[in-house]
């Protein structure tokens, strides 16, 4: 025991976060292999010249995390001691403390939020800091705009849909001043959102879905829209109202005589203008859940269907390219770009991530258990590109870290990890698998807001690391 | 030297035999020892021998010295004087050597002398008991003593004649004729050499304690007497020489067993006999001491290694082979318990009387029922030995050196292991495992539920009398109206069509075709609109009349239940003549069947959507219809009656096939979709599986369950599973796998028991209905919840 405690072991320490780079060249170190992660840790800050903020940093040894001792590490992965070690520290992530909640008076089944580092913000380049705006989707079918302080900014009124459903299933900013909802209605409206009156205003409706709308997605600088439905296809639309065809006219809610006498009794005194889609995807077989434009390229979509099958689609020509078949049905997707990983989370309660490149031969890289329901929310840490944010119907939001990962003993699951941390419910400190009452339907992680996660609880969750 | 030695042994040998002088000789004998030592010139081996002889004699003389000296007391001191004269005058003739003597020695000598002097001038006469005193003459008289009769008083056996020669060799002699004096002063003759005949003669006739030698007081041969070859004996023997002596005395038991009437000793107890030793109280202190301080362990447990030193263990086993278990064993049979009758005092109904005793005695010892005979003693004790022993070992032997026992091969297998093995629920993923969602917000139970044909919506209808429809995975409730305010909604289902969204459901005796709209795309609300409003007027334009030309009032009435419930989007209402508890819909979608068990004819119905038309295929039912099915793929229509399931063929019409499950109450039945099997519920708590092909019994029961079974459900979309709902609440998941291959029969694998469900007034779960696509399925709770299992 003597010797091993006397024992070192080279070190050669880096960060890829720019903002903690130690100014002077360290070289090699010696330290002792006795070192966990806490005093590495202070190490770094020593190194930092860091003495009243420290930061918490979590090490990483060949690109995974030291959980015990250096010396435990070398010996479960075979590492000779001898052997310089590339040792790189980032900022620990510190466990999000619950700091505000949005009430509603349905559940909310979508939130987004508009902030300078968003993608909204990005694309619009207009948010000022502390001007950051959370828009909310309600099954009462109201969408709302809030401010960080939780005050109702704005709330859209509800659609005149002959007497329809109107509850929203989905929301996005699509610039600062344009939002993009679908629901069960099937309908994906184009509202226009003005921060100075605060007002929500209809501006477009697209039509092109027979069955309700599960999710959107938005690309700003191209104003396209895709909308995935229930009824198996993914549409293309753009937000502007003049480079989308005429809606079908067997889709509008005046079509039958039945709703078009609803339609006339509830009549608003503005029309708004109906459109079509540019293209329909069609392919999947059921219902599809979920849909992303692929980050750094808008004429390439991803979408998961409960047909167990992730597709890859080329927009220009309306084809799917590649399809990916898993085991189960696939209820959220999201995009690790520096990765080339796709993230979608199933029905069977776990998270899959998935190579989507052709060359790809293994359908699941990695697969995330943990939850203990449905995981039907995704979004990726906008600060690094290791970490995940899922939402599940088990009342939870779970964070994610891919390095955190032990081979799997399932085959085909490629490597299995466990959560980070976990986000419960405020007020409901435990989980049960049915989540009743807890549910959570829509996740968001935002660099300046926070963690935002949206619920059955009909509230909107904002947690955030302190610190951090 | 030695024939000196010889002469002296000789002389000493006398001494004790004589009394009186011989005490003189004795004296004579130790001085003449002292002399020779003084003027000894060799020494040779013979002096030890002499030596011993001598003490020996020397110890008798001793005592001897004693008597002499009382005597010498005794005599009177004034005739003193003149023995010491005579003597002096004797001793000038004596020997020059006697000077060296010492002076005690010498006046003893002297003593001696004058005795002897005086003896020898009494004529012959031994005896020493006298005092000599002067007679009237002058003369010394010998006056005796009375002799004392005491042991060795009596010498009267003594030799007559005694050589007094004194301490002189007697080859001093050899000169002369004779060899030397008596004790009267007479020479004493050599005796006579015989010739050498009479000593060959004497050497062969050897008298008893012959020894060859010559004694040399004598000149005779010495022999032994017998008294001295007893002591030589005795010596030899190493035995105590003296007379009378006996190394075995007879035992004296002082202290013996025996109770004596006068004890050996009155003496009281002594104290010390009831005092505490204080001696062993003193060591017992000791011992305590040492035990206190340590010095001693109390107990000292009992050393391991000691044992190990001190023992040693040979293993004898330990080039033992090991051999396989031995198959030659054979058990001995096992015997019958011994009966009454074979105790030793059987109740007297078990002993034979007399005429079967003769019969026993008289048969022969082999065609013996029995081979004892009871008999009855009064106690163990009495009973004698076993005359038949030897004879039955020897037997017993004999038997089983002759005819060892066989072993009879037995065909051992377990029965459970030759049914094939049930594959492990693990490998047959994916199956329903956890509740997923629950769909609360009903009134009262929940009687049914179905899932629409996208799989995205759940419908449910229960005793509140609404019909709700839920967003399957959220649980969020989308669409709701009440069909009827008294009755429950007894059975809720899609129809199965992707183009269109009906739904039907049954309250009461009416049946509701629902088109929900709200959640509905105006396409879809429309093609639904279409597909219901094409019957009407149909019923109408052919209206059906009997013979006699009286409108019969149709089994189905079809109409629109009202603006109220038609603002709802339910828009077609059939009424039929009794409680509708089943509905069915054939797969195209244009049929549907009900049951309503109380319905007598009426009890099942086909209802054409597109002609809203309604028939009675059966004008007479045996058995109270319990549920009907259409086949899947053919134009079979199934019944299920409380005790059998009938098949038609709707084609033919006729009746295709009864299957008898054996159940007494048939709750629900489905069809697999393949078509060739069909499971079946029963109240009374079993689940049956029908091959159709195979028999009209049932190929496998299931009973798992504690309560009846409400509904059953195959998966169908293509999944290998099935599900039961039961009224303990719990729903169990099976895999049925039907294989295409006829020879081949289904695998029926039970794989998981959801639980969740609550059990309120004896019902548990009412209902199952699986997703179409997915390993999901749907449950309906008479708790009031509906639960979505994934």
């Amino acid at each position: 025991m003597e010797l091993a405690a006397e024992q070192k072991v080279p070190i050669r320490l880096s960060t890829r976060d720019p903002s903690i780079q130690i100014a002077e060249e360290t070289g090699v170190l010696l330290v002792q292999t006795s070192l966990n992660r806490l005093k590495l840790s202070a190490l770094v800050n020593d190194l930092l010249h860091k003495d009243e903020r420290r930061i918490p940093f979590d090490i990483l040894i060949n690109g995974k995390f030291l959980r015990a001792t250096i010396d435990e590490f070398l010996t479960q992965n075979g590492i000779s001691p001898e052997t310089t070690l590339d040792v790189e520290y980032t900022r620990a992530l510190v466990p999000p403390l619950n700091v505000r909640s949005f009430e509603h008076d349905d559940w909310v089944s979508a939130v987004d939020v508009l902030s300078q580092s968003s993608a909204a913000g990005v694309w619009s380049g207009a948010v000022q800091s502390g001007q950051e705006r959370i828009l909310s989707a309600s099954y009462d079918g109201l969408l709302r705009v809030w401010d960080m302080s939780e005050n109702v900014l704005a709330t859209s009124q509800p659609p005149n849909n002959g007497g329809r459903i109107t509850s929203l299933k989905t929301a996005k900013w699509i610039w600062d001043k344009k939002i993009v909802a679908a629901g069960l209605d099937s309908t994906v409206r184009v509202f226009k959102y003005d921060d100075d009156t605060r007002t929500i205003t209809q501006a477009l409706e697209l039509y092109n879905h027979r069955w309700g709308v599960e999710d959107i997605a938005v690309h700003g600088p191209s104003n396209r829209i895709l909308s995935a439905s229930s009824d198996t296809t993914i549409s293309l639309f753009s937000a502007n109202a003049k480079d989308n065809p005429a809606a079908p006219s067997n889709l509008l809610p005046n079509s039958t005589a039945a709703s078009n006498k609803r339609l006339k009794t509830s009549r608003s005194e503005r029309t708004v203008p109906a459109r079509g889609a540019l293209t329909t995807l069609t392919g999947h077989s059921s219902p599809v859940s979920s849909v992303i434009f692929k980050p750094d390229d808008a004429t390439v979509a991803y979408s998961t269907s409960h047909d167990h099958t992730l597709r890859t689609w080329d927009l220009p020509t309306s084809t799917c390219v590649d399809t990916r078949t898993t085991g189960h049905s696939l209820l959220s997707l999201a995009a690790m770009p520096k990765l080339n990983l796709l993230a979608t989370g199933t029905s069977a309660r776990h998270i899959t991530l998935i190579d989507p490149r052709a060359s790809a031969t293994q359908i699941a890289v990695m697969t995330l258990r943990g939850h203990k329901n449905a995981v039907v929310s995704l979004d990726v840490d906008p600060s690094t590109e290791y970490n995940l944010l899922s939402g599940s119907h088990d009342g939870t939001a779970q964070i994610w870290d891919v390095r955190n990962v032990r081979p799997s003993t399932v085959v085909g699951e490629g490597q299995a990890g466990e959560s980070v941390y976990t986000i419960f419910r405020q007020g409901a400190p435990h989980s049960h698998g049915h989540g009743e009452g807890l549910k959570v339907f829509s996740v968001r992680w935002d660099s300046e807001v926070g963690i935002l996660s949206a619920g059955e609880d009909k509230r909107v969750q904002i947690n955030r690391a302190i610190g951090a | 030297m030695a024939p000196n030695a010889r002469k002296r042994k000789a002389a000493t040998r006398d001494a004790p035999a004589e009394s009186g002088s011989e005490e003189e000789l004795a004296n004579g004998l130790f001085d003449g020892i002292l002399s020779h030592s003084e003027d000894e010139s060799g020494v040779s081996p013979d002096e030890d021998a002499e030596s011993e002889a001598s003490s020996v004699i020397g110890g008798l003389s001793d005592e001897d010295d004693e008597e002499e000296d009382e005597e010498e007391a005794e005599e009177e001191g004034g005739n003193e004087a003149d023995i010491r004269e005579q003597l002096r005058n004797l001793k000038t003739t004596d020997h020059p050597s006697k000077r060296i003597v010492s002076d005690a020695i010498l006046t003893n000598a002297h003593d001696s002398v004058t005795n002897g002097e005086l003896d020898g001038q009494e004529d012959e006469d031994p005896k020493p008991n006298y005092t000599v005193a002067i007679d009237a003459n002058g003369n010394p008289r010998y006056l005796y003593n009375e002799i004392d009769p005491v042991y060795d008083s009596d010498d009267s056996d003594a030799p007559a004649t005694t050589n007094t020669i004194g301490n002189i060799p007697l080859s001093y002699y050899d000169k002369y004729p004779h060899i030397g004096y008596d004790i009267n002063g007479r020479k004493i003759m050599r005796p006579a050499k015989g010739e050498a005949l009479d000593a060959l003669l004497d050497s062969i006739d050897i008298p008893k304690g012959w020894t060859g030698l010559t004694d040399p007081a004598t000149g005779k041969p010495l022999n032994l007497s017998e008294e001295e070859l007893d002591v030589l004996k005795k010596l030899t023997r190493n035995e105590i020489v003296e007379e009378g002596y006996d190394p075995y005395p007879e035992m004296v038991y002082y202290f013996s067993g025996k109770q004596e009437i006068m004890p050996l000793s009155a003496a009281p107890e002594p104290k010390r006999r009831f005092v505490p030793s204080k001696h062993e109280a003193k060591r017992v202190m000791k011992i305590v001491k040492a035990i206190r301080e340590g010095r001693i362990q109390p107990y000292k447990p009992p050393g391991e290694e000691d044992d190990e030193e001190e023992r040693i263990y040979y293993d004898v086993w330990a080039d033992e082979k090991p051999r396989p278990e031995n198959s030659m064993h054979l058990p001995a049979p096992k015997l019958p318990p011994p009966g009454y009758d074979a105790s030793y005092h059987p109740p007297p109904e078990y002993l034979p009387d007399k005429a079967e005793k003769e019969a026993w005695l008289a048969a022969d010892e082999e065609d013996r029922e029995k081979d004892y005979l009871p008999a009855n003693y009064d106690a163990l004790r009495k009973v004698p030995g076993y005359e038949r022993f030897v004879k039955e070992r020897f037997e017993r032997s004999l038997d089983l050196y002759l005819a060892p026992r066989v072993r009879r091969n037995k065909l051992n297998i377990d029965p459970e292991s030759l049914l094939p093995k049930l594959p492990n629920p693990d490998d047959l993923k994916p199956f329903p495992t956890t509740c997923a969602a629950i769909f609360r917000g009903q009134q009262g139970r929940v009687r049914s539920v179905s899932i629409d044909p996208h799989g995205v919506f759940l419908a449910s209808g229960g005793d509140d009398g609404f019909v709700r429809i839920w967003e399957l995975l959220t649980g969020r409730e989308v669409w709701q109206a009440r069909l009827s305010d008294e009755d429950a909604v007894d059975t809720v289902k899609w129809r199965p069509d992707t183009e269109c969204s009906i739904l039907a459901a049954a309250a009461g005796e009416t049946i509701y075709l629902v088109v929900p709209f709200t959640i509905l795309s105006p396409d879809m609300e429309q093609h639904s609109r279409d597909v219901l409003d094409a019957g009407w007027g149909y019923a109408a334009s052919k209206p059906s009349s009997t013979t006699n030309g009286a409108i019969k009032e149709p089994p189905g009435k079809w109409s629109r239940p009202g603006s109220s419930l038609e603002h709802k989007g339910v828009l077609v209402q059939v009424t039929v003549r009794s409680m509708v508890k089943v509905i069915n819909w054939h797969r195209k979608g244009d049929y549907f069947a009900t049951v309503s068990p109380r319905g007598q004819s009426t009890a099942v119905a086909i209802h054409t959507l597109s002609k809203h038309l309604t028939q009675l295929p059966f004008r007479r039912l045996k058995g109270i219809a319990q549920t009907a099915q259409f086949h899947p793929s053919k134009a079979i229509f199934f019944v299920a009656t409380r005790n059998t399931i009938r098949s038609y063929d709707l084609a033919k019409q006729e009746l295709v096939k009864i299957l008898q499950p054996g159940a007494k109450w048939i709750s629900s039945i489905d069809v697999h979709p393949g078509g060739d099997n069909i499971i079946v519920g029963t109240y009374d708590k079993r689940l049956l599986w029908h091959d159709l092909d195979l028999s009209t019994k049932p190929y496998k029961t299931l009973r798992f369950h504690q309560e009846a079974i409400r509904a059953v459900r195959f998966h169908q979309g293509g999944l290998p599973l099935f599900a039961d709902a039961s009224d303990d609440g719990s729903l169990q998941i099976f895999h049925g796998k039907v294989v295409g291959d006829l020879m081949e029969n289904a695998t029926i694998v039970p794989l998981k028991v959801l639980r969740g469900h609550k059990v309120k007034s004896r019902l548990g779960a009412m209902d199952v209905e699986w997703h179409p696509r997915e390993p999901w399925c749907v449950s309906a709770g008479a708790d009031g919840t509906c639960r979505l299992w994934n």
